[in-house]
């Protein structure tokens, strides 16, 4: 029997095509800002970085963040060694999340609430979550602006003690960036 | 047939595998970047180390030396002596240039100082050592009528030091010490006591973490070449106890003396003849930048 294979390089241009389509609709960032809000009774500081990597993929609906969890400055070098220490950085080094996205309008340059479910790995411990986020469409790429709680002792994490004193085992996290189209 | 069957399958596995989804590799922001501290606190015990504050940070220290422990009982082991106490600042510039202040009650010394670091140690040996240069100058306010250029001294080294591991640090530090104006007393016997104006030592030492928290550490601070008479070279050892913003240091030491050039050139106690003493340093760590 003859077989025809005349259809598989036609197949292959439109998957090519396809995957093309997708990525046009790429975004990605290495300079995104994330934050995290932390208390201790009467002072509540914050570490900041702004090494936070980001994709979001429009055509596959993939929303895929992480920040390398030793750029985090809280304002006091001793303080940020200590919150290295708590997060194990050397072992665990990086927080990631990794999910879907539902609910926005490439069409629309208006500011949208939109939310993203996935997987949030911090310190070796990966848990489901769902997070609003706002997400807008600009010239320059999307814009990003989410904020959640993260209770550390969902990630077997220790909250510190400064002296005696221990901080709160809830740490509010905040994230913004502008994600470029990407060039793939 | 066959050449299309083989080139068709790969083909369509790279097309799928790049529309397939897929997360970003992780990639380390610096992973070979400078290590974490190499000693807790900007002092191993009297001399400096190599770690210095990072831009923005503010040390406040609280530096205090008893009397000789060995005294006894009758001194709680040196508490009711005279003690020396230095109460200084430093201050993060950039991360690698720090600068203080500070004031001994001994000799009512007001002394300036700076540390840069020269060289950070990575993480990934590209510079194996950590290296810090390091000087301050001392004024004496006694009110002894001495001209203004005599009361000065100064001191400066060379940190070299390096994390050999996550527990272990050491460092070498060559240092020279200066005073303007030295003086030939009678001593006790009624020998005669000549000061030198210049005297240089090779510091080491050393760390071992013990803990998350907990530190042992050494100094030791032999003079080489020519020194004052019945002057001795100072030995430390002590421990550091690091909270996240705090680190209590908690030693004996041959020397009251709390600035380096002081501690090199007029330190009269033998640590291994038992003149000892207990003494506490404070470092309370604020930022300032934001």
């Amino acid at each position: 029997m003859r077989r025809s294979y005349w259809f598989l390089p036609a197949l292959v241009v439109l998957l090519m095509g396809a995957t093309g389509s997708a990525q046009a609709q790429s975004f990605k960032t290495e300079s995104g800002h994330a934050a995290f809000t932390s208390s201790v009774p009467l002072h509540t500081f914050t570490g900041l970085s702004d090494h936070l990597v980001g994709r979001i993929d429009l055509g596959e609906a993939t929303v895929d963040f992480f920040l390398d969890l030793t750029t985090l400055d809280t304002g006091i070098g001793k303080r940020d060694k200590d919150m290295r220490e708590t997060l194990e950085t050397d072992r665990f080094p990086f927080a990631e999340f990794f999910g879907t996205l539902e609910g926005f309008d490439l069409a629309s340059s208006a500011a949208q609430p939109v939310r993203v479910r996935g997987a949030f790995k911090l310190h070796g411990v990966s848990r489901e979550v769902e997070i609003e986020e706002t997400l807008q469409r600009t010239d320059s790429g999307l814009k990003v602006d989410a904020a959640w709680s993260v209770n550390l002792e969902d990630y077997d994490i220790v909250p510190p003690r400064l002296l005696i004193v221990k901080v709160d085992e809830v740490q509010q996290v905040r994230i913004e960036a502008l994600l470029p189209p990407e060039n793939r | 047939m066959l050449l299309l069957r083989n080139l068709t399958v790969p083909a369509l596995a790279l097309c799928l595998s790049a529309g397939a989804v897929a997360q970003m590799p992780r990639d380390r922001a610096d992973p070979g970047g400078p290590v974490d501290e190499v000693f807790w606190a900007p002092t191993v015990i009297l001399t400096s180390s190599v770690t210095n504050l990072p831009q923005g940070n503010l040390n406040v220290t609280i530096l205090h030396a008893f009397g000789i422990a060995t005294d006894g009982v009758e001194t709680l082991f040196g508490l009711d002596g005279s003690a020396n106490i230095r109460f200084g600042i430093d201050y993060g510039v950039f991360d690698r240039l720090s600068v203080g202040i500070g004031r001994s009650r001994f000799d009512k010394l007001y002394d300036a100082r700076f540390k840069a670091n020269l060289l950070r140690q990575t993480k990934d040996d590209r510079i194996p050592v950590e290296v810090a240069l390091k000087g301050d100058v001392g004024i004496t306010t006694l009110a002894n009528g001495f001209a203004f250029a005599d009361r000065l001294s100064y001191f400066a080294s060379l940190l070299v030091a390096r994390k050999v591991t996550d527990r272990l640090s050491l460092q070498v530090s060559p240092m020279v010490s200066h005073f303007n104006t030295v003086f030939i007393e009678r001593g006790a016997g009624d020998e005669i006591l000549e000061e030198e104006n210049d005297h240089i030592a090779v510091g080491l030492a050393g760390r071992f973490v013990l803990s998350r928290r907990v530190a042992i550490l050494a100094e030791y601070l032999p003079v080489l070449g020519n020194r004052s008479d019945g002057t001795a070279d100072v030995f430390s050892v002590g421990l550091d106890l690091e909270t996240g913003g705090h680190v209590f240091q908690l030693f004996f030491t041959s020397s009251q003396w709390l600035t380096e050039q002081h501690a090199l050139a007029c330190n009269a106690d033998d640590f291994f003849a038992g003149d000892f003493r207990f003494g506490f340093n404070v470092n309370r760590v604020f930022s300032l930048g934001r």
